[in-house]
């Protein structure tokens, strides 16, 4: 019953606050930016969770697996859209290696960052370090928007080079995120037995493989006949649920497997825009939906996490600094855009949180509550000063 | 995409219909080939840890979901319902047949199931115009008693006088029997609205016929209730003697039944508000709607047993027909109303029936299968007999005479669910009892959406027919 009622009022909590979260509202400033990135639902399903009012708890989540599966398959698929190919193509090719360049960076900042200081915090095996240090260096690689929407159209207009070279970058930067979390998944399993890890380990490529093909034939022989735009909806939620749960079973990520056939069917099917059209009609809702269940899952045990989050903040901080520098330098088109492009891509988004969200629920642990609880408050951080450090760029650029 | 916008929908060429049908058949062909060998690689692996655990129960239903579509499309080629299709997936992939949904897997999907049958609700109370009722009250009112009596009368009969032939029955005492006739004859007058809308949307059936059948269903749904206390309280007395019906039971269930429609007003109210000044993602506010009715009412009723000891239950169908009714009469939102839920209908459909089919018991069927087919026989007599006669008695043309009778044979979870009182409040022949409810709806479930349509079709009100003419 209880299972039930909570999934009642996350629902109620989401629908009444997307509207709130995603129109214009005359609020404090402060206020303002909360509700822009929807952050208080993350608060909302804290409030919810084993901490406090302990409506959604453990066995409850447990019982919403099926949902949270969709939620992160349907968005890896809708990420894996960003990546078609002939629409890539149509830009300079320095945007996208720019794009590779920055998030890469990142990533080696936040993972050495973290790899170093990680056994000052936690006592933890080797192997459960690398994986940390990678999940939260790949959440750190991804950009969001968000930080963008707080401008008027006149600020915009003004900098209409840079607010597209960021849109552009943010689009794309997420796609290094994903490539780096697939070792995650991949190089650890649960032997510790080197040659039987490396047996398995090129045994499942092989299956993952063989999987991924049957998959994608399957999807396009659904789709090799027109179909009402009812029937892609029922097909495209069936097949995301299907590849989720199959990549639980297998011990993969369903946030990556719907990536990759993402962007597959973006890349091979003539049926994309209305596949498009149908991930996309749900989009906000599932953003905070996955949010209340972050937030239920989210421990916090001590107030030396908020230290351990600015720490992360500032690992990041540093990586989008030296990636945004780094990319101003990359040929003479780069060269048009500050050197604090940096700034700009603070902003971390729904990506970052789906992957947390996956990691979590791919390693359950309680080092993994506390690691992701540490990020999540590195992110509300992110997600508030966004839109001043974007303004800043953006003066800068005037 | 979010780059720079997305390309052009190429264009297909115009295929030859018979070229084109058999092309689809060899692809969905493939896909249950590629779906049953994802499956059997399931199976195959050892499940040792909670996530595979979950990743199961995620798989199966992603997998019923489209082998219900793919079944669906398939059942098409020999014009029977899409319906039909959705409960073979459900039976083939269920506990009887390759054991890929167990028993417990069902139970786990039952909110999926509470959720779907309360926006079906919501869709079959929307699909009645008080117009249609008015001009057609004297047959809808004549249908519902004949019907409800023959029906009962028959059964028992049957029951009665054979029931000393059957394994199942044969160790009865006579008051015995005639409580599970009682039972049984009540139960068998109940319906499956779910079906019938789901039968109707789909033959995009429209006109008195259609309204007429769909009224009789959806008000005998809300009448069995009561009948079905009436009968009960008729058995105690049989049972255990004395000679005096508990008027409070009845009147406190026609408090329930009152309770559930006015609630139902209320929410028609709100969800009405929410299109007038809100309407974005309507389809998104319906499902927390109908998936809101199903867990309060059972939380509420939980509720007044344990913390009063009252015995009040609201009942979720009941609820999302009348806000379906009001929205539909009482607002000007009803063609809004009615397109939205049309847009999500597919995979609820999908979802609910195939849920349906894995739950249908074959077990029940093998150990009673002739007494359940004597009944299930003399429940379709009785449902000819009386819409046939308040067909004549109300002047209706002779095809609605002659088939209404067809639309009327599906059951499903309301049957159930009486069941499980009755067998409840009646233990020493309760099994029993509901065993052969079980082994009725089987058959009623798999035959029920054909006749049905062919009804559709013979009376002209489907599009298939109106195609043909």
């Amino acid at each position: 019953m209880k299972i039930f009622f909570a999934f009642l009022l996350i629902i109620f909590l989401v629908f009444s606050g997307y509207h709130l979260s995603f129109r214009k509202l005359r609020l404090p400033l402060f206020a303002h930016k909360f509700y822009l990135t929807g952050l208080e639902f993350l608060f909302l399903g804290l409030l919810l969770g084993p901490q406090f009012l302990n409506i959604l708890d453990v066995k409850t989540c447990g019982a919403l697996a099926p949902v949270t599966a969709l939620l992160l398959g349907w968005i890896g698929m809708l990420f894996g859209f960003q990546f078609e190919f002939s629409i890539l193509r149509r830009f300079p090719r320095v945007y996208f290696l720019a794009g590779l360049l920055e998030s890469l960076l990142t990533l080696l900042v936040v993972f050495g960052g973290i790899y170093f200081t990680l056994p000052f915090i936690l006592t933890i095996s080797e192997h459960m370090r690398i994986v940390i240090s990678m999940v939260l260096a790949s959440a750190a690689a991804c950009t969001a928007q968000t930080g963008l929407a707080m401008f008027s159209v006149g600020k915009i207009g003004a900098n209409q080079s840079i607010i597209k070279i960021l849109r552009y970058l943010s689009s794309v930067d997420g796609l290094v995120a994903m490539l780096a979390l697939m070792p995650v998944f991949i190089f650890f399993p649960r032997s510790t037995d080197i040659a039987a890890s490396r047996f398995v380990f090129g045994y499942d490529i092989f299956i993952a493989v063989i999987i991924f093909v049957a998959f994608l034939i399957l999807y396009n022989l659904f789709l090799v006949y027109r179909r009402e735009q009812s029937e892609l909806a029922l097909i495209i939620i069936g097949m995301v649920i299907f590849i989720s749960g199959f990549s639980s079973v297998m011990n993969f990520s369903p946030l990556l497997s719907n990536f990759f056939m993402g962007v597959c069917l973006v890349n091979l099917t003539t049926e994309k825009e209305k596949i498009f059209n149908t991930l996309v009609s749900i989009e906000k809702p599932v953003y905070l939906l996955l949010l209340v269940f972050l937030g239920s899952a989210w421990h916090l045990q001590s107030f030396w996490v908020l230290a351990y989050a600015g720490g992360y903040f500032v690992f990041r901080f540093a990586g989008k600094m030296i990636g945004g520098f780094s990319i101003s330098l990359l040929g003479p088109k780069m060269k048009e855009y500050p050197p604090g492009l940096g700034l700009g891509l603070i902003g971390q988004g729904g990506l970052s949180l789906a992957i947390l969200y996956d990691f979590q629920q791919g390693f359950q642990s309680e080092i993994v509550d506390m690691v992701v609880g540490i990020a999540l408050i590195s992110i509300s951080y992110f997600d508030l000063v966004c839109p001043s450090l974007v303004g800043r760029l953006l003066k800068k650029g005037e | 995409m979010s780059v720079a916008g997305g390309a052009a929908a190429e264009k297909r060429g115009v295929m030859p219909q018979s070229i084109a049908k058999k092309d689809h058949l060899f692809s969905y062909l493939l896909i249950i080939v590629f779906m049953g060998l994802l499956g059997l690689w399931i199976k195959g692996i050892d499940i040792e840890t909670g996530r595979q655990q979950a990743g199961v129960i995620i798989f199966s239903l992603g997998f019923v979901m489209l082998s219900a579509y793919v079944l669906a499309q398939l059942v098409r080629f020999f014009n029977l319902p899409m319906l039909t299709g959705y409960i073979f997936a459900g039976i083939i992939a269920g506990p009887y047949i390759s054991g890929f949904l167990t028993i417990e897997m069902v139970d786990r999907l039952r909110l999926i199931d509470d959720l779907a049958l309360s926006f079906i609700a919501l869709m079959a109370g929307g699909e009645l115009r008080l117009s249609l009722i008015a001009q057609r009250g004297k047959s809808i009112i004549l249908s519902i008693i004949f019907v409800t009596a023959l029906v009962i009368g028959l059964v028992m009969g049957c029951i009665i006088s054979m029931g000393h032939y059957f394994n199942v029955t044969s160790g009865f005492n006579f008051i015995s029997l005639l409580i599970f006739s009682i039972l049984i004859g009540v139960i068998c007058v109940a319906r499956s609205p779910s079906s019938a809308i789901a039968v109707i949307k789909e033959c995009e059936a429209k006109g008195p016929f259609t309204g007429m059948i769909l009224a009789v269903t959806v008000v005998t749904d809300v009448l069995i209730i009561i009948i079905f206390t009436i009968a009960m309280s008729l058995s105690k007395i049989l049972l255990k003697g004395g000679s005096v019906i508990q008027l409070t039971e009845i009147s406190g269930l026609m408090l329930e039944t009152l309770a559930s429609l006015v609630i139902g007003v209320v929410l028609g109210q709100v969800i009405s508000f929410y299109m007038d000044r809100i309407r974005r993602d309507f389809l998104l506010f319906l499902l927390f709607v109908a998936f809101a009715v199903a867990r309060l009412s059972i939380g509420f009723n939980h509720l007044m047993e344990v913390q009063y000891d009252i015995s009040l239950h609201l009942e979720p169908l009941l609820i999302c027909m009348s806000a379906g009714f009001f929205i539909q009469n009482f607002s000007r939102f009803g063609t809004y109303f009615l397109e939205s839920l049309d847009k999500m209908s597919l995979p609820i459909y999908a979802l609910f029936f195939s849920i349906a089919g894995a739950s249908l018991n074959f077990d029940s069927l093998i150990l009673c299968w002739p007494l359940a087919i004597i009944i299930v026989a003399a429940r379709m007599i009785g449902l000819f007999g009386g819409s046939w006669l308040s067909g004549i008695i109300s002047h209706d043309p002779s095809v609605f005479n002659r088939n209404a009778w067809m639309t009327y044979v599906t059951q499903a979870g309301v049957s159930i669910g009486l069941a499980q009182i009755a067998a409840r409040q009646f233990p020493e022949i309760g099994i029993h009892l509901y065993t052969v409810v079980l082994a009725i709806i089987a058959i009623n479930q798999i035959i029920g959406p054909i006749i049905f349509k062919l009804a559709l079709n013979n009376v002209g009100e489907s599009s298939d027919s109106s195609t043909l003419n």
